[in-house]
């Protein structure tokens, strides 16, 4: 189905369909080199198919935990590392951004001569000249590392001011004068123009890249975990700098953080991802009162909280999360998922998974031969290793959604023949009001 | 399991104190001046409790936490004045470790003062307990108490981890240390046997075993020996990993930090911390570093084994929500001293410091409204030849002159709670400050 569309219209809110940057099926995979030669040997899928819109004026929260390609995906869309496929439209009117949609869900090969037109003149990878320019100026990042993002040999009026010179908005007194005002947007001032960032404490370099940031009149600033270096008294005096200059300037941010509690208080919208794709997307209100995807309430059971009650528990997620390069079918979180079902979509990994963890089984592994991501035979270097995990994956042990996914099991000498119920990834499907989860599960079905 | 560890205050333990600090002062000098790290700072830890020690970077927190093991870099740091003293327990005679009623299932016991017979002198504080003190130690009597009696969890565990050692032979290193004569032992080896090649199985395990040891060690009857010295240490090694639920010991005792997880390695630290068994736990933000999701289990391990064993515990965090969830008491600290002790549910429910109303109030959540977090305004001073007033000023909203003019000291405002601010007790001259009168 075609959810993204779901996403342009919002009949109640303020410029609804007013989308200053849409993401569109973003993939980034990065390639793993090995050998001599270096050949590819596989990609890790940072980022895997993820769509969005940011509308004038919002926030839009993206959380999820390290490595869920959370800060890469902030990278594509400000423009710092091109996207393997899919796009990153800016400035796109809505019916253009429907089009695009209505292209990608049919899945022509070619594109129309219309759609190349929208995307030469919209795509920023695919932007040129002026075009460019006036993306680049428009979206601004914050960092989270400011003694890494701050050049250490240059005076806060070179960082803050560069900007205005490389656009041509300033020069000489003017530009003095345009930076003065800049940091007094973000409670700097005049005496701090001439100091280097050591010069400064966290919260005040955070100050200084929001201040760079903002020196182009941007629309959207793209703010990669802002405040994660900061202690709280600092956190809060920067969250609300962030919510007062959105309020003055209409700023659109893209929050990116680990952090429910300070997404909770910042964003309007938020995107949970897990393993490059999402989660879980909605008003954040709607998510934080109603969350549909285990993953998502998996988080919020680990976080802890100030209002909580005495003695509540803290529920932990069991398991890693899987390795990117090879990410689980169906359901990504199928492997740690604490309601999966049959259908959420076991393989032979998990199998495979499980010889690893268990001691002496992965040794005696000496083959796989796949037929498909569901259906393989694993041959074993003794009979005896191939009756072990005939026997563990008929256990109570192994959990029960895995067993009842399994339609064949059987042993023939050392090798074991595993088939399981082949299943589609998981798309994000429709729950009410702009809020979209990927998981088989609908409460409101049942 | 988080709930479970909150122990009632007011049980036997609670009297009984696993260490003190006493008026710690630590210096740094540095070009502009003398910077007041910590400033008289004095509390307790009580036997098998949870301490909190929150505050914002820069207010001496782990400095306090690093003392204790005389981490400190010095110079560029002074121990200007204070003692911290530790009272180590002993394994338990009755059990050799293993737990049994006696110890009450810790395998360890309380040592009494070898002058005064436990009865209380000057040299043990009036404890009764063999006190040492920790700031004024020798060298080779601190390493005797590093990793044994006192452990320590660091925040980064990627930078604590020697990258290139494997994770068995790191946490080798703590047995070889501590439990000679364990490893000894396992090898069929007596303490009063003379018999041919006994310094080199003794510097073999205590690691000091040099290239003519390793020479007597080939030779048949003495290689028997090192291979049950070695099979031995394995097995304590994957013991000391499997306490803290990592799968699969034996694969993970011979891989290297770098190929293992962020939570994974930080059991393989919290294992090394707690791999002898230590009287007191010194984690220094041991979850910052991590995913919420894995924070949550590092916790529940560390309450775990806490409970089990009844370590103490001095958790140094700046969250507090954290703090509150597996702590009995919290220090709350700024700019070198401790401005706020009590019990958690005292502090959290009625904080009576101007500084931690303001920290709790910082803390983002649904029900403020957005742009309209309590933040406090300014940053932290720098502590450099720090003026004789109250820490907080220029920053705390109910400042009068009297907080300009003297220094509140610490003073008990209920029971287990103590405050230092002029609010709760009178000051000596000029204007008293109440929550009542606001300063803007």
């Amino acid at each position: 189905m075609n959810v993204q569309a779901d996403f342009g219209t919002d009949p109640s809110g303020k410029g609804a369909d007013d989308i200053v940057l849409a993401v569109r099926n973003l993939k980034k995979h990065f390639p793993i080199r090995d050998g001599v030669f270096q050949r590819v040997v596989g990609h890790v899928k940072a980022v895997d198919g993820v769509s969005f819109n940011i509308r004038r004026g919002e926030t839009v929260g993206l959380v999820g935990e390290s490595g869920c390609g959370k800060s890469t995906l902030g990278r594509c869309v400000s423009g710092l590392s091109d996207p393997t496929s899919g796009g990153v439209y800016f400035g796109i009117s809505a019916d253009d951004c429907a089009r695009v949609d209505d292209h990608q869900s049919t899945g022509a090969a070619l594109p129309s001569s219309e759609i190349a037109d929208i995307e030469a003149r919209h795509r920023i990878d695919l932007l040129q000249g002026d075009a460019q320019r006036r993306f680049r100026r428009n979206c601004q990042m914050v960092f989270q590392d400011s003694f890494a993002s701050l050049n250490p040999r240059h005076l806060v009026v070179d960082i803050v001011g560069r900007p205005l010179r490389v656009y041509k908005e300033a020069s000489g007194a003017e530009l003095t004068e345009r930076v003065v005002s800049l940091l007094e947007m973000v409670g700097l001032g005049r005496h701090h123009l001439y100091r280097y960032p050591h010069q400064f404490s966290g919260g005040q370099r955070q100050r200084i890249s929001i201040a760079r940031a903002l020196a182009l009149d941007p629309e959207l600033i793209v703010l990669d975990e802002p405040t994660s270096a900061l202690d709280v008294s600092v956190q809060a005096q920067i969250l609300n700098l962030l919510n007062d200059l959105q309020r003055d300037n209409n700023l659109a941010y893209l929050f990116i953080t680990h952090d429910l509690a300070v997404v909770q208080h910042m964003a309007d919208r938020l995107v949970a991802m897990y393993l490059g794709r999402v989660s879980e997307t909605g008003e954040t209100k709607t998510v934080f009162d109603d969350p549909q995807h285990p993953y998502t309430l998996a988080l919020m059971a680990a976080k802890p909280d100030l209002t909580d009650e005495d003695g509540a528990k803290l529920q932990a997620l069991e398991g890693n999360i899987p390795d990117p390069a090879r990410p689980p079918q169906g359901c990504r979180f199928h492997t740690r998922c604490p309601v999966a079902t049959p259908i959420c979509g076991w393989e032979i990994d998990d199998v495979v998974r499980w010889l690893e963890e268990s001691p002496g089984m992965f040794d005696t592994l000496a083959g796989v031969e796949r037929m498909s991501a569901f259906d393989a035979s694993l041959r074993f270097s003794d009979t005896g290793s191939a009756e072990r995990l005939a026997g563990a994956l008929r256990s109570p042990a192994m959990p029960a959604a895995m067993q009842r996914a399994m339609e064949e099991l059987s042993i023939d000498g050392a090798s074991v023949r595993i088939r399981f119920q082949a299943v589609d990834e998981v798309q994000l499907t429709d729950r009410g009001f702009d809020h979209n989860v990927a998981c088989v599960l609908d409460p409101s079905k049942d | 399991m988080l709930d479970m560890i909150k122990r009632k205050s007011g049980t036997a333990n609670s009297s009984a104190t696993i260490a003190s600090v006493k008026d710690l002062t630590v210096h740094f000098q540095s070009k502009k001046g003398k910077v007041h790290a910590v400033d008289r700072v004095s509390f307790e830890i009580y036997d098998g409790e949870t301490l909190g020690l929150v505050g914002e970077t820069g207010c001496g927190k782990s400095v306090t936490g690093r003392s204790f093991l005389q981490l400190l870099p010095i110079p560029p740091g002074i121990l200007a004045q204070g003692t911290v003293n530790f009272h180590p327990h002993a394994r338990c005679a009755s059990c050799t470790g293993e737990g049994c009623a006696e110890c009450e299932h810790t395998g360890r016991c309380p040592v009494p003062c070898p002058s005064c017979e436990g009865s209380g002198c000057s040299r043990c504080d009036d404890s009764g307990a063999e006190t040492v003190e920790l700031l004024r130690l020798p060298d080779r009597d601190i390493r005797e108490i590093r990793g044994d009696r006192i452990a320590m969890i660091f925040q980064d565990p990627g930078k604590a981890l020697n990258p290139t050692l494997t994770i068995g032979d790191q946490i080798s290193e703590v047995f070889f240390q501590h439990r000679t004569d364990d490893l000894l032992e396992a090898s069929g080896f007596d303490a009063a046997d003379r018999e041919f090649g006994a310094g080199a199985l003794k510097r073999l395990a205590s690691q000091r075993n040099g290239g003519i040891d390793n020479l007597l060690l080939s030779i048949p009857p003495l290689r028997g020996r090192r291979d049950r010295i070695l099979k031995a240490l394995s097995e304590m090694v994957a013991e000391a990993l499997a306490q803290t639920h990592i799968p699969n010991p034996q694969q993970v005792m011979d891989r290297y930090p770098h190929e293992l997880s962020g939570g994974m390695r930080q059991r393989v630290m919290i294992a090394q911390a707690l791999a002898c068994n230590p009287d007191l736990l010194i984690a220094d933000e041991p979850t910052t570093a991590l995913d919420v999701t894995v924070q949550a289990r590092i916790l529940d391990l560390i309450s775990d084994l806490q409970q089990r064993r009844q370590t103490s515990v001095l958790y140094i965090s700046h969250d507090l929500s954290l703090v509150r969830r597996i702590c009995d008491r919290v220090a709350v600290m700024y700019a070198g001293r401790i401005v706020e002790i009590g019990r958690t549910d005292q502090v959290f429910k009625n904080p009576c410091h101007p500084y931690t109303r303001g920290l709790l109030q910082a803390v983002p959540t649904a029900a403020r409204k957005r742009g309209e977090l309590m933040a406090i305004k300014g940053t932290v001073p720098e502590l450099v030849d720090p003026a004789p007033s109250c820490r907080f000023i220029g920053r705390c909203q109910y400042e009068q002159s009297a907080c300009r003019m003297q220094d509140p000291a610490l003073h008990p405002v209920a029971d287990e709670h103590s405050v230092s601010c002029f609010i709760h007790h009178p000051a000596p001259a000029g204007d008293a400050p109440g929550f009542d009168k606001r300063t803007s």
